[in-house]
């Protein structure tokens, strides 16, 4: 028994590595159960040493071609600040859910937050004063060393300079002697255009000299200056610290909701008191819309929730929300006319030229389309009863669901839905004749026929076709954000491209860096379930 | 009238202009329990046959008759067992069975089916298997599964494509002594493909050969009077016995002869030529030829 146990955990991995499509690992399980190491270290080294050093390779390439290449955003960035733009948007929305949690706590917790804050506070700005006098301190060295460096070369330059226009000087009186004498014709006309040449060129040779000083002392000005660099970024840093701290501040005191409502309800008991002094008619009326106008301030503010700036994690959200609602209709339409074509040659002649002319159109055309169908429908939909519905649904009115969302959806869906439907046709209509002869011989009913034989028989080309939907959706979905400024990660993208600061261009490649690594995990899960139900154990591509 | 009749049928496959005409006037008569074997060549219209029996195929001509009705359609009433098992791939065995056993018993309640099925699985000792999938059984558990799902539907007359080609000499002689008392017993008609002479003659009581095809059809029958229970060990030593089984060889054999005769009979006229010879001209060309080469060559070092 106890020599089973461990093939059975191994078998179980290696069959998750299976069903994962992660087969590449299977000899380091292999390896770590000591079966024929050097035939694992073998494969291993070929197939994931090897890859793995190739992609290193990439890697270094890009650090080492990058900086290279200058563009208005700046240079294209290298690896670690890519890196970098990733922790400064955790950092972000760490501070988001920081603020969001400070503006709802109430009663002690709150008064307690505020006080370690300010003591933070306290802290900080010592710190700031101390680094901020070290920034002078560097400033000044700086300044010094810059000017024992730029100093002599500029007075070398001064002296070349005023030697120079001397000569020149020199040179302009000696032509117009010269242009005399030529006028009076003791001297040939040739002497004096010979003059002028030679002093242009004089000239020319002169500021050539005078710009290799100028040359020297800009190379030293714009020499970084380490220390100084460095204490300018702490500073930055503790004051952006300080600036976050001072939000936090903001939300355990006035703008918290407690406060805020604590306040709005003083104010509403003070109200009834102003009403019951008011005595004539003018002043009653005011005093009571004023009350009815703090009743619904107080109910507001009771159910009233942080508003969170987009961080990219919430981005990701509503992305995967939208490619799933959308992948959710594409599945739902491909699949029963799927079934169907499969079924009947009629009705698949009859869908074959739709789905032949608009498969090949361009999701922006299906997005700018949308977007005029659906604002069409609902023109305020603050108010449309459509949306009113879903709002007054607990769970789902925290979904945001909003016109935006539906054409993004729609988009999605309408490019995704072609090849999970012709895959699903070509499922049905492929299937066995000997199943369904058994189907005959059983008189199975139409249903049964269906639900029994012809969709089980379809599923793994039914699910092959929904991954490549998934893909399809989750690419389109990125462009359509992009494009219409809906949100989510395609709108976090635009939005970098727009603002252009100095960590734009490395957020908008952290961003690609993220849209390929859920691409990748969702057509992960799809291949799971596609191993899942496909009975004949053939190996998925990946 | 018998009780299950091929009254003239033809079939063929291909469309109108290329027609290959597989069966040829087949007329068969099988008398209520009767217990009848086909024997026929590989690719001559067996399962063709059958099919037809079952409904699967419809005839060109003529037309198969049950109980003196028409058959219109395959039904759970002649169960076939196919050739190729035809398990569905995404049902364990056990759902395999279910999924007949429950639409040809549509009244059994839960347990009655489960017992139902198991009972058929024991039957073809696949109890230890009963939870995997075709794609994880060998050949001979995939032939028992798709015996077991066709015995399982208890029908009238059972239609078995070669049920037993697939297995080991032990599991073959328990499964045809199943078969046998289950005909017996449930007082079922049998029609049953098989190209092992031996294997007929122990079950049937009547062997129909199929001639070679195309145009395949039945010829003589022969009647099998060896009484019953048979008895393997005692079966060998009976002269009644040896003597169809010689006679059944002997007329294969002969059948396989005369097929090979049709095949190359000189109807096709020859035309009346003799091949031309031409190696004698040729080689005259080349030793001329040759000769010239060498003269030139020769000439050619003496002139360098
Ligand atoms: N659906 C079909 N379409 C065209 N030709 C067919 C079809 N089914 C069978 N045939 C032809 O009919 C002939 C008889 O086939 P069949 O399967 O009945 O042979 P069989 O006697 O069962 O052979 P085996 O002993 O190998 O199973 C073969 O030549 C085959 O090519
Ligand atoms: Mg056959």
């Amino acid at each position: 028994m106890s020599e089973k146990t461990p093939e059975k955990i191994k078998y179980r991995i290696l069959r998750f590595l299976d069903v994962t499509g992660f087969t590449v690992f299977d000899p380091v399980v292999r390896l770590a159960f000591r079966e024929e190491p050097r035939k694992q270290i073998e494969s291993i080294t070929k197939f994931l040493v090897v890859p793995t050093l190739f992609v290193a390779l990439c890697v270094g390439l890009w650090w080492v071609v990058a900086p290279n290449h200058k563009t208005k955003s700046g240079e294209v960035p290298t690896p670690n600040i890519v890196f970098s733009s990733a922790l400064i948007n955790d950092t972000f929305s760490e501070r988001e859910k920081t603020k969001e949690s400070d503006f709802l706590l109430s009663g002690d917790a709150r008064v307690q937050a505020l006080q370690e804050v300010d003591t933070l506070m306290s802290e900080l700005e010592a710190e700031l004063a101390t680094l901020k006098s070290t920034l002078t301190e560097q400033e000044s060295l700086y300044k010094a060393s810059l000017a024992s460096q730029i100093d002599p070369i500029e007075e070398k330059l001064d002296a070349l300079k005023a030697e120079n226009r001397q000569a020149r000087t020199d040179r302009s009186q000696s032509i117009e002697a010269l242009s005399l004498e030529v006028a009076s014709g003791r001297a040939p006309n040739s002497e004096l255009v010979e003059a002028i040449r030679k002093d242009n060129e004089l000239y020319a040779a002169g500021r050539q000299a005078e710009n290799v000083f100028k040359d020297q002392i800009e190379a030293i000005r714009s020499d970084k200056f380490k220390p100084l660099e460095t204490a300018r970024l702490d500073v930055n840093a503790v004051a952006d610290e300080i600036q976050f701290l001072k939000k936090r501040q903001a939300f355990l005191s006035d703008s918290n909701r407690s406060v805020k409502l604590e306040q709005t309800k003083d104010k509403l008991a003070a109200q009834d008191g102003k009403l019951a002094d008011a005595d004539d008619a003018k002043a009653v009326l005011k005093e009571a819309k004023s009350l009815v106008r703090l009743e619904n301030g107080v109910e507001r503010l009771e159910t009233q929730q942080y508003a969170s700036a987009m961080t990219i994690y919430l981005q990701i959200k509503r992305s995967l929300f939208t490619v799933f609602v959308g992948f959710l209709m594409a599945a739902a339409i491909a699949i029963p006319i799927g079934i169907l074509c499969g079924l009947n040659k009629i009705a698949m002649a009859c869908l074959t030229p739709i789905i032949s002319i608009f498969k090949p159109v361009s999701p922006v055309v299906w997005l700018l389309i949308f977007q005029i169908i659906v604002g069409a429908f609902f023109p305020d939909p603050e108010t449309h009863p459509f949306f009113l519905f879903f709002d007054s649904i607990p769970f789902i009115n925290s979904l945001g669901i909003n016109p935006a969302l539906i054409f993004s959806a729609c988009t999605v869906a309408m490019c995704a839905v072609w090849p999970a439907l012709v895959n699903t046709a070509l499922g049905v209509s492929s299937i066995d004749r000997d199943h369904l002869n058994v189907a005959r011989v059983l008189r199975l009913g139409f249903w049964d026929r269906l639900t029994k034989i012809i969709i089980p028989s379809s599923l793994p080309l039914v699910f092959a076709g929904l991954r490549i939907s998934l893909g399809v959706g989750w690419m389109v979905l990125i462009a359509a954000e992009a494009l219409s400024s809906s949100d989510g990660l395609g709108k976090f993208v635009w939005d970098e491209y727009q603002n252009g600061s100095s960590f734009s261009f490395a957020n908008i490649i952290y961003a690609c860096f993220v849209v390929g690594l859920i691409g990748f995990l969702l057509d992960r899960m799809m291949i799971v379930f596609q191993r899942l139900v496909s009975f004949d154990r053939s190996e998925s591509t990946v | 009238m018998s009780y299950l009749e091929i009254k003239n049928a033809n079939i063929g496959f291909g469309p109108e202009s290329n027609r290959t005409q597989v069966l040829n006037s087949i007329n068969l008569s099988v008398e209520r329990n009767e217990f009848v074997a086909i024997i026929g060549f590989s690719g001559s219209g067996k399962s063709t046959l059958m099919s037809l029996l079952a409904g699967l195929e419809k005839a060109d001509t003529g037309g198969v008759y049950l109980d003196g009705q028409e058959i219109s359609g395959p039904g759970p009433d002649r169960g076939i067992m196919f050739q190729n098992y035809s398990l569905l791939p995404w049902l364990s065995v056990f759902e395999n069975i279910a999924l007949a056993v429950r639409q040809v018993f549509p009244g059994y309640s839960k347990t009655q089916t489960n017992e139902h099925v198991e009972r058929y699985i024991g039957m073809v000792n696949l109890l230890p298997a009963v939870d995997k999938k075709p794609h994880e059984l060998s050949g001979g558990m995939r032939q028992r599964v798709s015996l077991a799902r066709t015995l399982s539907m208890q029908p009238e007359v059972l239609l078995l494509d070669e049920p037993l080609s697939a297995l080991d000499a032990l599991t073959r002689s328990n499964i045809q002594d199943e078969i046998i008392r289950i005909w017996n017993e449930d007082r079922r008609t049998v029609v049953m493909i098989t190209n092992d002479v031996d294997e007929a003659l122990l079950m049937a009581d009547r062997i129909v050969p199929l001639t070679m095809g195309p145009e395949a059809t039945l010829s003589q029958a022969f009647d099998v009077p060896l009484a019953r229970p048979r008895d393997r060990a005692t079966l060998n030593a009976n002269p009644e016995y040896r003597r169809l089984r010689t006679e059944i060889a002997n007329f294969l054999i002969e059948m396989n002869e005369e097929s090979k005769r049709l095949r190359s009979s000189p109807d096709l006229k020859m035309p009346d030529v003799t091949p031309h010879d031409f190696t004698t001209a040729t080689s005259a060309a080349f030793r001329e030829f040759s000769e010239t080469d060498v003269f030139q060559l020769e000439q050619e070092e003496k002139a360098g």
